[in-house]
């Protein structure tokens, strides 16, 4: 679609999908679609626009549509999920950043809040209120202890390079934002990826991480 | 005709700014104050006289209590009620008692809900 950034806002309130929609337009370099579902028809519209960054406004929606995410995903890698309107709550935090979500603004979050936390995941950022950062980083120091060995890793079948773009596939990264970060071509991010999927007998990126997940490999 | 008074209060803070999206720019509405949450909404009923009150429904769809004393003092006031995270939108007025009405919660739908109160307004 247009040049700028795409946004999708997933909410069951039109009324808050018309007037965020509203909000976000205002600025030049956004453009906006909004619904109330993830239907195999909207994915199609979502990958076929281009659509980066993919606003959802309740934790109750999203389970309801965690399914569909994942498809989406399958087909939009690159795609960013931001939170808004949630609650200050610890555990539905971690579970949201556990699950790829780049975003997690709380309700009393302003709607300037909402635009600035739209550029900062397109430029590489994730946000979340100061306080569930700190939390975040108290639940990683606690989880390094109980992390799997390398032993593990290795039994995995993967390199060390492999392990490598593990958190980064999860982040949802693209093969070439993947290549930028770590100074290599995109073609030898692909290959990697290819022997991952071989290795771990997964269809795709998103299996991968699946995979991965359920052993421990990444949070 | 004189604009129609509209005193918004809705909870949380997104919510507020998406109602107050919604009935900007619009030359028969006049908004006349902004409340965070509900626990100055009398007083604030009593200085601004809205003749539209704009709240959140809490998760049972009920209004927040002192709603419900303010309409029975202030019989000529109409509320419409927002739920942040579902598609409920209500409709209030009192007329020997309270009643409620579900109205389509679009921008459109809140729309038309305020400017059917400038019509009994004028009638």
């Amino acid at each position: 679609m247009d040049a700028g950034t795409g946004v999708y806002i997933l909410s069951e309130n039109r009324l808050v999908r018309e007037a965020l929609s509203r909000i976000l337009k205002k600025r030049p370099d956004f453009w906006v679609l909004h619904g109330s579902d993830l239907s195999a028809e909207v994915r199609d519209e979502i990958v076929r626009t281009g659509v980066h960054v993919l606003l959802l406004d309740s934790m109750r929606l999203y389970f309801a549509v965690e399914e569909a995410l994942k498809l989406l995903r399958a087909e939009a890698p690159a795609i960013r999920i931001v939170l808004i309107g949630m609650d200050d709550d610890e555990q539905a935090f971690l579970q949201i950043v556990r699950r790829g979500a780049i975003g997690y603004l709380l309700k009393e979050a302003t709607a300037a809040e909402v635009v600035a936390g739209v550029r900062a995941v397109m430029n590489g950022e994730a946000v979340c209120p100061p306080r569930l950062c700190r939390v975040l980083f108290e639940h990683l120091a606690q989880e390094a202890c109980q992390l799997p060995s390398g032993r593990t890793r290795t039994q995995l079948g993967l390199t060390r390079r492999e392990q490598q773009l593990l958190p980064l596939i999860a982040r949802g990264l693209t093969n070439k934002e993947i290549a930028t970060r770590l100074n290599v071509s995109e073609q030898t991010i692909k290959n990697h990826l290819h022997r991952m999927l071989h290795k771990l007998g997964a269809d795709n990126r998103l299996g991968v991480v699946d995979l991965c997940r359920d052993q421990g490999l990444i949070l | 005709m004189r604009p129609i008074r509209v005193l918004v209060a809705n909870r949380p803070r997104l919510m507020r700014e998406v109602v107050l999206e919604a009935i900007s720019d619009q030359a028969d509405i006049e908004m006349v104050g902004e409340l965070q949450d509900e626990s100055n909404l009398a007083e604030e009923v009593k200085r601004t006289q809205p003749d539209v009150l704009i709240v959140a429904l809490d998760q049972q769809d009920r209004l927040p209590g002192a709603c419900y004393a303010i309409l029975e003092e202030e019989p000529r006031l109409r509320i419409i009620g927002i739920a942040p995270d579902r598609e409920s939108t209500l409709f209030y007025w009192a007329s020997l008692c309270i009643h409620a009405n579900p109205i389509e919660t679009s921008i459109e739908g809140v729309l038309n809900t305020i400017r059917s109160r400038a019509h009994q307004l004028a009638g």
